[in-house]
């Protein structure tokens, strides 16, 4: 008798024809109620270790090792054993685990189903109570949509319900947050932490960023290249760590919000986009008017910052001329965008880039290299030599240089296609760049490096920067500017700095709360969340 | 977080699909060289009566035995052969340019003047395309049936392309690719480009079986082709009258015609696809 709930025992699983293991003879052991956070970059195992304890390894990866649930036997996990502990799976939204045909309450309600063994309308209605039970959830009606209807953050409460609803004994949470709006994955911590109290799961969480085991708390496993590289307590690891990787991997770790403002760019160049009276909406005596005015100059930044359906894409969207204001003028360029005809437009676009966090941004047919070249193909009458010239060094100086040129987008990882965004951007020469949650489902180095990478792209080729995130600390980051969006309103404006010393309203309040890292073990209070 | 690692490239998997394609372009491949030989593997030129006594059962001497008409069995249907995989071929290049090209192209066209193209193209999928090729050989004349039968399976390769193109314009890499300038013309070229370096040859393939079954039996309802250039359909339409009492003379053409379907529809994975 082993005494744990599970125990891995010398686990080891290798993709054919790989030189290395994505899990090298790991052993863990996690004990009823217990919360265990595997965390690393990405590709360090913990995504490996996640597919063969749901039971679903890839085709191509060979696994090898014991794992015994509770009080059974061990068995040989390349023939994954039944679990005879109620386990559920928890994925974050962002890895798309639902069908997009079906509507999520529907799809929801048949896993709970089946895992509980119990007639539709029964699961229904433990989703409903798990549902009901987490502060800050939706209801169960609003659901009743196909996941593209729905925020990933609704989904993600969606998910946990589900996941509560099964009573599981252990929970396998995959990144279960990642990518969420801190907000939200704030709130949906709390309700787990809550529910584990509740009903005494074990948690076994795999994270590649180090702010979740400090939320958490519980024990803390770092991972890297398959093996083990330090374990203890999460809580002593946040602040001293033996490992050097794992110093690293805190050190990536975004500032906290308070710690740094952002100095102002000390030059500013022509206007970029200059925005007069502009309505979000109809006019309407029972609305206030918007009335915004403002402009964005070269190598200045602004963050649109708020939740998902705030408001930030839809004015972000009039901005670039997407969509008209319903009121008022946008002048892109010393061009009024409101009088051009549609060829126009799509000429004056081409000094635009984009930097977005969603991996389907890119066209997953092209190569690496026309991905690259296709704006100076297409925009200039360049000889060959000079475009794979400008290429090249924009391929350097991303760091994608040494990937082959010749390899599809479909084949790279999240980072790579981040990266591989900024050298289009960078070989676009932009007035303007909208950053949109550019930091979105990446692991801490991968954001440290990515965080990099912007700057060094405002500052060697100057556009404006338009940042549109819900993180206060990825605005913090690239923007000096910001306005705060609720429910299609501007509700505060001016510098970051200043918003951040002084918020005037609850809601900008509630996301520097939500943004600002935690300091040990102490997750804010839900009280001030907005 | 499934994520490829920087430095390992997938390796491209072998599956079911990729075999049975392999297979099916080794079997075209081969007709394809035996049509080239044709002519030095027939011992008799094309349709040449008496070159046997009539209806002679295959033997050493006749390996696919003689017709009606004293015809050798084996040159005849090399030659029927030949004449089948080049008007075959012919109308299939009418269904890819006339089917995926314009299909692809039309979804780019203004909405209204697209969606009616689409609405026509859907219309006349509900012909049979037997019945299509039959009427367009009737407004033209049967010399130019491959066209014809190109033109009758083109319409469901134009709503299969139209659909896709409509579904690859509305794509977030494609909004995202607006977004920062791209032309329609550029996103059209990327477009055709990659599509048709990933399914050009899925495509024809699955265009040569649908057209091949629809010249076939045109022909063997006499609309079609016409001796001394006979093909397979006419070669069984000939032999109707004796095929109860000389098997051979109807059985070898339609064993070398099923061959050569199957081939294609192998060719391109046995997908649904241009139906005759």
């Amino acid at each position: 008798m082993s005494g744990h709930l599970l125990t891995v025992t010398e686990l080891t699983v290798k993709r054919s024809g790989a030189k290395r293991p994505e899990i090298d003879r790991l052993s863990l052991a996690v004990d009823a109620g217990e919360t265990l956070v595997i965390l690393g970059e990405a590709g360090c195992g913990k995504e490996a270790l996640m597919r063969v304890l749901a039971g679903a390894p890839d085709r191509d990866e060979i696994v090898d090792g014991t794992v015994q649930f509770g009080d059974a036997s061990p068995e040989r996990a390349v023939k994954f054993p039944r679990p005879l502990i109620r386990m559920s799976y928890l994925p974050g939204p962002f890895e798309q685990p639902l069908s997009r045909h079906v509507s999520v309450l529907s799809q929801l309600t048949r896993i709970v189903a089946r895992k509980l063994d119990a007639p539709r309308a029964s699961a229904q209605e433990e989703l409903g109570l798990a549902l009901g039970r987490l502060t800050g959830a939706p209801k169960l009606a609003d659901l009743d949509r196909p996941p593209a209807a729905l925020s990933p953050e609704l989904q993600a409460w969606g998910l946990f319900a589900a996941a509560y609803a099964q009573n599981p004994e252990l929970l396998l949470a995959d990144h279960a947050l990642a990518g969420l709006a801190p907000g939200h994955a704030r709130a949906l911590t709390r309700a787990l932490l809550a529910e584990q109290a509740r009903l005494g799961f074990a948690i076994l969480y795999a994270a590649m960023n180090a702010e979740t085991p400090v939320w958490l708390k519980g024990r803390l496993i770092v991972m890297r290249h398959g093996k083990i590289v330090e374990e203890g307590p999460a809580e002593r690891l946040a602040t001293s760590q033996a490992h050097s990787y794992t110093q690293t991997l805190f050190k990536a770790r975004p500032p906290a919000v308070s710690d740094k403002p952002q100095p102002r760019a000390s030059t500013r160049g022509q206007p970029v986009i200059q925005a007069y009276r502009i309505e979000m909406a109809k006019p309407s005596p029972k609305r206030a008017r918007d009335d915004l005015t403002f402009e964005l100059r070269r190598g200045a930044s602004l963050a649109l910052i708020g939740d998902e359906g705030s408001g930030r894409h839809a004015l972000a969207r009039i901005l670039l001329g997407l969509d008209h204001a319903p009121a008022g003028r946008v002048v892109f360029d010393a061009v009024d965008i409101g009088v051009l005809a549609r060829n126009m437009m799509a000429r004056l676009r081409r000094r635009v880039a984009f930097v977005v966090g969603a991996d389907d941004m890119l066209d997953p047919r092209m190569t690496i290299w026309d991905t690259v070249a296709e704006p100076l193909r297409t925009h200039l009458d360049l000889p060959r030599h000079v475009i794979a010239n400008y290429r090249d060094v924009a391929l350097k100086r991303v760091g994608l240089a040494s990937l082959p040129g010749n390899r599809v987008v479909a084949n790279l990882s999240a980072f790579d296609k981040r990266r591989l965004q900024v050298a289009r951007a960078i070989v676009s020469a932009p007035v303007l760049a909208v950053i949109d949650e550019p930091l979105r489902g990446l692991d801490a180095f991968a954001q440290a490096v990515m965080r990099d990478l912007l700057k060094n792209f405002r500052t060697q080729e100057g556009p404006a920067f338009l940042v549109i995130t819900s993180d206060i600390m990825v605005a913090q980051s690239f923007a000096e500017d910001a306005m705060i969006m609720k429910d299609g309103r501007v509700i505060e404006r001016g510098p970051l700095a200043d918003i951040l010393r002084a918020p005037k309203a609850a809601y900008t309040l509630s996301l520097i709360e939500a943004s600002a890292p935690v300091k040990n073990s102490a997750l804010p209070p839900a009280a001030s969340q907005g | 977080m499934s994520v490829v690692s920087a430095n390992e490239i997938p390796r491209p998997a072998i599956t079911i699909g990729g075999v049975i394609r392999a297979v099916g372009f080794i079997g075209l491949g081969a007709i394809g060289v035996t049509v080239g030989l044709s002519d030095v593997l027939a011992r008799a030129p094309a349709d040449v009566v008496d070159f046997g006594s009539p209806l002679i059962t295959p033997s050493p001497h006749f390996p696919l035995g003689t017709d009606i008409l004293g015809r050798d069995m084996l040159s005849e249907t090399l030659h029927a052969l030949a004449v089948t995989v080049t008007n075959a071929g012919l109308a299939a290049i009418v269904v890819v340019v006339a089917g995926g090209l314009a299909g692809f192209i039309a979804a780019r066209l203004p909405y209204r003047i697209g969606f009616l193209l689409r609405g026509i193209a859907g219309i006349l999928c509900a012909i049979p395309a037997l019945l299509l090729a039959i009427l367009l050989i009737g407004l033209v004349n049967r010399g130019l049936a491959p066209l014809a039968a190109g033109l009758a399976a083109a319409p469901l390769g134009f709503a299969r392309a139209f659909d896709r193109a409509r579904g690859l314009g509305q794509s977030r890499h494609a909004e995202f690719a607006r977004a920062t300038g791209i032309s329609p013309g550029a996103l059209l070229r990327r477009d055709l480009t990659y599509e048709f370096r990933d399914s050009f040859l899925s495509i024809a393939a699955r265009a040569l079986a649908a057209v091949t079954i629809v010249l076939s039996t045109v022909s063997f309802l006499g609309y079609g082709a016409t001796p001394p250039h006979r093909d397979l359909g006419l070669m069984i339409a000939a032999a109707r009258d004796v095929y109860f009492d000389a098997w051979w003379t109807a059985a070898v053409p339609a064993a070398a015609l099923a061959l050569f379907i199957l081939c294609a529809r192998l060719a391109a994975g046995l997908e649904e696809g241009e139906r005759a």
